[in-house]
């Protein structure tokens, strides 16, 4: 196996400009868009609790009808940046979609999305694995006890359909890769296919998160993956049962990202570093805890979630999976206090190794249609990951006394320690992304020794 | 006088209040009092009736997704918005208090919290035992409901296998090839099935009744849970107040940044060495700079649904005249030649039935070609799609009609235009147009009722700030007020869709020289 | 040579193969401030005759000349007073005349247009009505506004198109004597069209009448001898407008009948074919 070698010392090596440490602000009236979803909070938060105030901004936070017009906006300049999903900077930059350059320098998420199925279907996974039939089964819960049902429809001719909010979205492949550990094929993209149905055995569609509910309800798909709150939605509204979170799936998993445009970034290289830096003051804020463990500033942040001009859903509804919970039955009410990681485990720094598993992912399931050298991997997230844009906003930030020294990796070389946190099991390691594609059963496997060309 | 109203009113299509004018002149009452009945009384009580109906079903439907709003339920959901809107603007007029006028404000949200603060706590700690109280009521009805479930399945599941393995049993001694036995068998089995189809739908059944126990509803908790919501809620407003009353208020932070620059101008003033010097003159600039910036900034008030709808409207307007821009001279080419007809003809079949969702795509990428930067944009390109996408598809009844208005100018209108010999834009300006100027009218007046349904789903689309965003934002919202605050939108676009009708058939009247009846 | 001429003047309408021709060989010779009435029975080309006279039709065959020269458009010194008064209804009754005022003296001061406008409004009894507009106004009153509208373009012609046959016998009358007493005041030659013979009679100098269409055409002309200013109540008792009437009557009584003959003889209805005016666009 060849490993990429990275001259870490010098990707990410610091030379803080004088004017950096000023921060001279191109642009002092900022336009950020987001997604009706719980993980936009250090957007809001940042723009609430004054911090964008504090680095001179004037920010305003607009919420967007979709993921696709939130990256138009910020391509086409409508906004300054954006609450993105980790795979639109990535797949924009490699040119599936819209293709454009935009980077990111700031994770705003781990975790929060979850998979619901109808209630007829987790039925049948009752009655397939006797011990999901209690009030409060073991998690995690795999597809295993689904797969049977995919088994009886295929065989009536029929398939069985679920939900996801965006082709590139985590949501697709945490999916994909909970179906595919139980070795139900969820269909691959090709040149011809862009809906990624090719041999499905399960058919995934895009719908927009808050028409989750409303579709399941219909019986138009069968199940989905989304953020919050529209897991919790159908637990209140009765029309479904989360079955796991991607917490199960793959721990800590990079969720949102906050993405500009390389061209906004070189014109407002000051601004964006002030924006970090709120951006990280608003994680902290949302993940400071007390001495016992319990966040203290969650349920204002729900608070201001709630209002209609940023997340709207009901409090209560928001405050079930935000405040260190999450509400699988009405039965079965889980502390969860990492299903929301804002802050916590470096979880905002732009790890160079959660961009290449989204770029693996984008391969096994063959939107990228061609097999690629591990060189190209990295090569490529580092054109939309950006540590040192995070690092120097760090800097500023722990010289101003704001966050503590061990808050930041600052030696790392942005690389996450290889991990076997997943449901199957399956060990990933960043630096070697085609050794880990070809350990996975389903999905394209890619021959060892490709160099760049 | 009275005439003059009576007039006023005619023209403004409210012929409706004629009798009230008349009443109140004492001009033969009784009669007056019967045409009110008609004409006023009947469509009010219309519209109770509606009210009642819709107040006696809303409850009575219910599904999963949530529950079809009553009135009142309605009513609340526009309060709501309204005080949204309220307390925006409330906090933008804060940022901009100063001197006694902010301390007062401060004094009164100060007491008001202090007010509300107890209040709160007491909500919330009474919140906490009714939610305890009835999570342990739900535990003591589901406890002995769930072990019982737990047994009836353990028993259903134990007979299933052992039903199963006596008929194992009794095949295994099948003999072969004895059809009679073996349809017996077969009827066995299938009786087998069926039982097991029982006992699942049993045991579905008994589930049911453990979720309508989780489904049970407490009032009063209900009750106690919103009424805290409004408290904390209004804290959160509240605290939000303070801070723009105190730190983030503008005043305070002018007068921050003035005693900072002062400092910075006395280190100017002593400054020496060259380069410190140098140093401590640029920090004094800049700290004039962001003074004057924080001088000119404002709160950055969001969208409320007030704001909204007057974008709408200006969006409608802009769209509306674009259109007629267009469609007008078009209409005026169509009617006076043949050829130009002839050669539109295809074109205006080919796009008048295209639906606003497909032009609104097309126009974006359009416009966001010429709109290179947004920021110093004169119109915001997402407006200006919405309106190039109103004008698209509301300029066709003004194009047609205005195309037949001029085609259908009397005959002896031109023979009297060719007697005087009118050049071609005399005849124009003072023959056709004004002829062809009630029918055109008629056309504006649809297109423009067109143009008014086609913004709600164009602002929707492109995000244009507005009523369309206003629904696509509620509708993600997901929350209990999200059905109520569609019907809040019905209301609203339905009165103003009026309105905008009204002002054409005021505009249309005044332009009729035929006395021709106008459509209501 | 008359100051106004038509020579075997025939038009017709429709494509080749369907084609009714309205007026044969008509000719009328027209002297200058001659009052002619040309009479005919309704659908008898009266109204051809008219667009031709005033240019908006052209002739298929033949010429019509004013003072010797060829008309071929219309134009303000061929003044025409149609049947259904044409007047633009978004306009005042000072804004129609004004319109056509402007266009035929457009060397006038502001005042002095306005002096001619009203002298024409005054010249029909209109004053009160100055700013009235035509939808407000009764039948007789517009086809006044029509008339004065006409005659403050002074025009070398007067044509009328049954101006008074859409008013009631009371209005009638009185625009019949209004129309004479204009006509002293503001002589030009006139021709009228009419269905009516008793108007005929008392306005005309000559009567032409037209002889039953298909193929219409002018017969010989009947001149009027009665003496002017002719008295209409007096007129009736008067043996030789009698005479003159009743000759009038049997001519056009007898050409109906000879008409009505020929139709069944021929035993062909004919094509329902409306005229196609060419001419606007």
């Amino acid at each position: 196996m060849k490993r990429i070698i990275v001259n870490t010392a010098a990707a990410l090596a610091l030379s803080l400009s004088p004017a950096y440490a000023d921060l001279d602000l191109e642009k002092d009236e900022l336009k950020f868009g987001f997604i009706k979803l719980t993980d936009c909070a250090p957007l809001v938060i940042a723009k609430e609790k004054g911090f964008f105030e504090d680095e001179g901004i004037q920010a305003e936070v607009i919420a967007q009808p979709n993921w696709k017009t939130l990256l138009d906006n910020v391509i086409n300049g409508n906004l300054d940046g954006a609450h993105m999903l980790s795979g639109q900077p990535i797949a924009a930059t490699i040119g599936i979609g819209t293709q454009a350059n935009v980077i990111t320098a700031f994770t705003m998420d781990l975790n929060g999305n979850g998979i619901t199925v109808s209630n007829s279907i987790w039925e049948e996974m009752q009655y397939n694995d006797p011990a999901l039939d209690t009030p409060t089964p073991k998690h995690p819960i795999s597809a295993d006890s689904l797969k049977p049902i995919v088994k009886e429809k295929l065989d009536a001719g029929e398939k069985l359909q679920m939900g996801m909010v965006f082709p590139v979205s985590t949501h697709n492949y945490e999916l994909r890769y909970w179906l595919a550990a139980s070795g139900i094929n969820p269909g691959m993209y090709t040149e011809s296919d862009t809906g990624g149905r090719t041999d499905a055995e399960v058919e995934l569609s895009v719908t927009p998160p808050p028409m989750m509910p409303t579709v399941l309800e219909a019986g138009n798909i069968q199940g989905y993956c989304v953020g919050e709150p529209w897991n919790q939605q159908a637990v209140v509204k009765g029309i479904g049962v989360p079955v796991t979170t991607n917490y199960d799936i793959w721990k800590n998993n990079p969720e949102k990202v906050f993405g500009v445009t390389q061209e906004w970034s070189d014109a407002n290289p000051n601004t964006h570093v002030a924006v970090v830096k709120a951006l990280i003051r608003a994680g902290k804020w949302l993940d400071e805890k007390d001495a016992s463990g319990n966040f203290v500033n969650r349920e204002e942040a729900v608070r201001i979630l709630s209002q209609p001009n940023y997340v709207g859903a009901d409090y209560d509804v928001i405050k079930s999976s935000m405040t260190g919970s999450f509400t699988f039955q009405k039965s079965d009410v889980r502390s969860m206090p990492e299903f929301n990681v804002f802050f916590d485990d470096y979880a905002t720094f732009p790890w160079y190794s959660d961009g290449i598993w989204f770029l693996t992912q984008m391969r096994r399931w063959g939107q990228i249609n061609e097999a690629k050298s591990p060189t190209w991997y990295l090569e490529t997230v580092m054109k939309v990951y950006k540590p040192d844009i995070y690092l120097h906003a760090a800097k500023l930030l722990l010289e101003e006394g704001l966050i503590e020294k061990s808050e930041v990796p600052w030696d790392s070389d942005g690389f996450k320690p290889a991990t076997d946190e997943f449901i199957d099991g399956v060990v990933y390691d960043a630096h070697d992304p085609i050794g880990y594609l070809n350990s996975h059963k389903i999905g394209n496997k890619d021959p060892a020794g490709l160099t760049a060309n | 006088m009275k005439f003059k109203i009576l007039k006023a009113l005619d023209v403004a299509g409210l012929q409706v209040f004629d009798p009230v004018v008349r009443l109140i002149c004492g001009e033969n009452p009784p009669e007056q009092f019967r045409k009110i009945l008609l004409f006023i009384g009947i469509p009010i009580i219309t519209f109770l009736i509606f009210i009642g109906i819709w107040t006696y079903l809303a409850p009575r439907h219910t599904t999963k997704a949530g529950e079809v709003p009553t009135p009142g339920v309605v009513k609340n959901a526009a309060d709501g918005i309204w005080v949204f809107h309220v307390r925006e603007n409330q906090k933008a007029e804060d940022f901009l208090l100063e001197g006694p006028a902010r301390e007062k404000a401060l004094a009164g949200v100060q007491a008001r919290i202090a007010e509300l603060t107890p209040l709160a706590s007491a909500a919330r700690t009474k919140l906490g035992e009714l939610e305890t109280a009835s999570k342990s009521q739900i535990d003591q009805q589901v406890g002995p409901l769930q072990e019982k479930y737990n047994a009836l399945r353990k028993q259903t599941r134990a007979d299933e296998k052992a039903r199963e393995e006596a008929l194992i049993a009794q095949a295994d001694s099948l003999p072969i090839g004895d059809a009679k036995a073996r349809d017996a068998f077969l009827a066995k089995v299938s009786e087998h099935e069926v039982k097991s189809g029982t006992e699942k739908q049993a045991l579905k059944d008994f589930k049911s009744t453990i979720d309508a126990a989780y489904a049970d509803k407490f009032p009063e908790m209900e009750s106690v849970r919103i009424q805290y919501n409004a408290y904390e809620e209004e804290l959160q407003y509240l605290s939000k107040r303070l801070d723009y009353l105190t730190e983030g208020n503008q005043s305070v932070k002018i007068s921050e940044g003035q005693s900072e620059l002062v400092d910075l101008q006395s280190a100017f003033l002593t400054a020496e060495g060259g380069k410190a010097t140098l140093k401590a003159a640029e920090k004094v600039l800049k700290q004039e700079e962001s003074i004057a910036r924080i001088a000119e900034s404002s709160y950055s008030r969001p969208w409320t649904f007030p704001r909204q709808i007057v974008r709408s409207v200006a969006c409608v307007f802009v769209g509306f005249f674009i259109g007629s821009a267009i469609a007008i001279p078009l209409g005026v080419l169509c009617g006076i030649s043949r050829v130009f007809m002839a050669a539109l003809t295809p074109l205006i079949a080919l796009f008048k039935p295209v639906s606003p969702i497909v032009w609104l795509p097309i126009v974006f990428i359009i416009v966001g070609g010429f709109i290179s930067d947004p920021e110093t944009a004169f119109v915001h390109p997402a407006f200006l799609s919405s309106a190039i996408t109103v004008a698209l598809c509301s300029l066709w009844p003004t194009l047609v009609n205005t195309a037949l208005g001029v085609a259908s100018v009397e005959k002896d209108h031109i023979n009297v235009a060719r007697v005087l010999r009118l050049g071609f834009f005399s005849r124009l300006f003072k023959i056709v147009l004004p002829s062809a100027l009630p029918l055109i009218f008629a056309g504006l007046r649809i297109s423009l009722g067109v143009g008014w349904m086609v913004l709600i789903a164009a602002e929707l689309l492109c995000s244009s700030e507005g009523i369309g965003k206003f629904v696509w934002d509620m509708f993600n919202n997901g929350s209990s007020q999200t059905f109520a605050q569609m019907f809040v939108v019905v209301f609203v676009v339905g009165v103003i869709g009026l309105l905008l009708d009204r002002i054409m058939i005021v505009l249309q009247r005044s332009v009729s020289f035929d006395g021709a009846p106008t459509a209501i | 040579m008359s100051f106004l001429e038509m020579e075997n003047v025939s038009v017709g309408f429709g494509l080749e193969g369907f084609r009714t021709e309205v007026l044969r060989d008509a000719s009328l010779s027209v002297e200058e401030n001659e009052f002619i009435a040309v009479i005919g029975f309704s659908g008898s080309g009266k109204s051809t005759l008219v667009s031709m006279l005033t240019g908006l039709l052209r002739p298929d065959k033949g010429v019509i000349k004013l003072k010797g020269k060829e008309i071929t458009r219309p134009g303000p010194h061929l003044g025409i007073v149609f049947q259904n008064y044409s007047l633009l209804p978004w306009l005042s009754v000072y804004g129609n005349i004004e319109l056509a005022a402007k266009k035929v003296f457009p060397e006038y001061s502001k005042a002095q247009r306005k002096e001619h406008i009203e002298r024409y409004i005054e010249m029909v009894s209109l004053t009160p009505a100055r700013d009235k507009k035509p939808g407000e106004l009764s039948g007789g009153m517009r086809q006044r506004v029509s008339l004065a509208r006409t005659l403050c373009m002074q025009p070398e012609v007067l044509i009328m198109d049954e101006p008074l046959s859409a008013l009631d016998a009371l209005t009638r009358a009185n625009l019949q004597d209004e129309l004479v007493r204009i006509w002293e005041e503001d002589k030009r030659t006139v021709v009228m069209i009419t269905n009516d013979v008793d108007e005929a009679v008392l306005l005309a100098d000559r009567i032409v009448p037209l002889t039953m269409g298909p193929a219409a055409t002018l017969a010989e002309s009947f001149p009027v001898t009665l003496p002017r200013p002719r008295d209409r109540t007096s007129l009736n008792t008067n043996p030789e407008f009698k005479k003159l009437r009743n000759e009038i009557i049997h001519f056009m009584t007898a050409m109906n009948k000879e008409a009505k003959m020929l139709r069944v003889d021929r035993g062909l209805s004919m094509p329902d074919v409306k005229p196609f005016d060419f001419t606007a666009a």
